[in-house]
């Protein structure tokens, strides 16, 4: 026993190391398990409050390149309203509810945000306080952004295209085909796109949108261009895209929320269960 | 427990200097200087073995609260405090460091302190990377970033000592 002790003693530095790397890699292992803890979602909290401060000041210095774009973007949605505005007069408008919108758009900002890991996040300064909630989505007024990963009162974290952790269905504008959209960690400015059989005619420069088939995306939210295509062993191509959101100078995005996604869910856990 | 107390302000300034300051630097848009590893190097000679690691457990954990990762920083720092001890001995003169001195530039020297830095970062990058990627596929590009940000962020290391630490 005596032994015993003086070897404990001996090599406690050691056996302590030991203790310590040990949690870290259970903590790592279980990575996504940590996410959505409850130590995580007090910080949550209290780095959001963090960063919104810090983003406030990054945002001042931003402020004229994010007017010129809202500029432009007022300047497309009036043009697309004047056509409506025709249309009324021999359309039938009456008054609408709730009901006749499948897609609601919560406008968020960018409070802190990663673009050169391997596994990136975003924070954004809306939470379920203002009805965002786990697995919506969210776009910029670039393109596709990223998926709500979990959200607490305030504050809400994103997977962004690039993170490797990222999954979703897109398909080619031009053919319809469809594939999933993965990022294999090289580059914050391009994805790549996955499934598209060998048969299908591509050219670069191609649009891909989203498909819409996840129900967390309306179809053809613009994702990317289509940089550069090999045909594999295998059926299908391997599929680089340039993708249309800069991660680098993102502040203003929406974030959709589907009314019907339960709905959509629950009819197609039906067929499989 | 002087050494607790004296280092527990300091802990919180390094911690909110590198989520505030330092993660919106990006050099080349690539790299991040980690500057909370200086809280490690610069301890006292005297500070005991078990309360070194706690530190750089603790540490590494608040920076992977902030920055979103799980457990990477963790085990980094956890790593690099335990090969402090055996560093310091390896480069310590004859006859032990001397009562009332630290780790620091002002006491050792620049090229003392410059090759004790760079093995702390580097031993740092290499396991934080590595997990980081989590595969030897990409071994030569990740490899390359351990190298720059090693650079990057011994020099924030050095520099600051010229700035804050003096004495």
């Amino acid at each position: 026993m005596q032994k015993l002790l003086n070897l404990i003693k001996k090599y406690s530095y050691l056996l302590l190391f030991l203790i310590l790397e040990t949690v870290a890699v259970i903590l790592l292992a279980n990575g996504s398990y940590f996410q959505q803890s409850r130590i995580h979602n007090f910080n949550r909290n209290l780095s959001g409050f963090i960063y919104s401060r810090v983003g406030n000041a990054r945002e001042y210095l931003s402020l004229k390149k994010v007017n010129e774009a809202l500029v432009l973007e007022n300047r497309t949605l009036r043009n697309r309203l004047e056509v409506f505005s025709r249309m009324i007069d021999t359309a039938s408008v009456g008054k609408k509810t709730r009901e006749d919108y499948t897609y609601f758009y919560v406008p968020a900002r960018v409070v802190h945000s990663s673009v050169f890991k391997q596994y990136n996040f975003l924070t954004l300064n809306r939470g379920k306080k203002h009805g965002v909630f786990k697995d919506m989505g969210v776009v910029s007024d670039q393109g596709l952004v990223g998926i709500v990963l979990e959200s607490s009162k305030n504050y809400s974290t994103v997977i962004p295209v690039i993170n490797r952790n990222f999954r979703l269905s897109a398909k080619i504008k031009s053919n319809n085909y469809a594939g999933i959209i993965v990022w294999e960690g090289d580059s914050p400015v391009l994805a790549s796109l996955q499934e598209i059989p060998y048969h299908v005619s591509l050219h670069k420069g191609d649009t891909i949108v989203t498909s819409g088939f996840s129900a967390i995306f309306p179809e053809g939210i613009p994702v990317g261009t289509i940089e550069s295509f090999t045909l594999e062993k295998g059926n299908f191509y391997d599929i680089t895209i340039r993708l249309f959101t800069t991660f680098q100078n993102l502040f203003h995005v929406n974030v959709i929320r589907n009314y019907y996604r339960e709905e959509q869910k629950q009819l197609e856990r039906n067929i499989t269960g | 427990m002087r050494i607790i107390a004296r280092n527990i302000v300091r802990f919180i300034v390094v911690i909110l200097l590198q989520v505030l300051l330092f993660d919106n630097i990006m050099l080349n848009g690539y790299l991040i200087p980690y500057f909370y590893l200086l809280f490690i190097i610069l301890m006292p000679f005297e500070t005991p073995g078990w309360l070194l690691l706690i530190a750089g457990f603790l540490l590494g954990f608040s920076i992977d609260l902030f920055e979103h990762t799980p457990g990477m920083h963790t085990a980094a720092t956890v790593f690099m405090a335990f090969i402090r001890p055996y560093l310091l001995k390896l480069f310590g003169p004859r006859d032990g460091y001397e009562p009332d001195t630290f780790p620091r530039i002002f006491y050792y020297g620049f090229t003392w302190f410059l090759k004790y830095a760079v093995i702390m970062v580097f031993a740092h990058h290499l396991i934080l990377f590595y997990l980081e990627v989590f595969s030897l596929n990409e071994f030569f590009s990740t490899f390359l970033r351990i190298i720059l940000s090693t650079l990057l962020s011994v020099s924030v290391i050095v520099l600051s000592q010229y700035f804050v630490f003096r004495k």
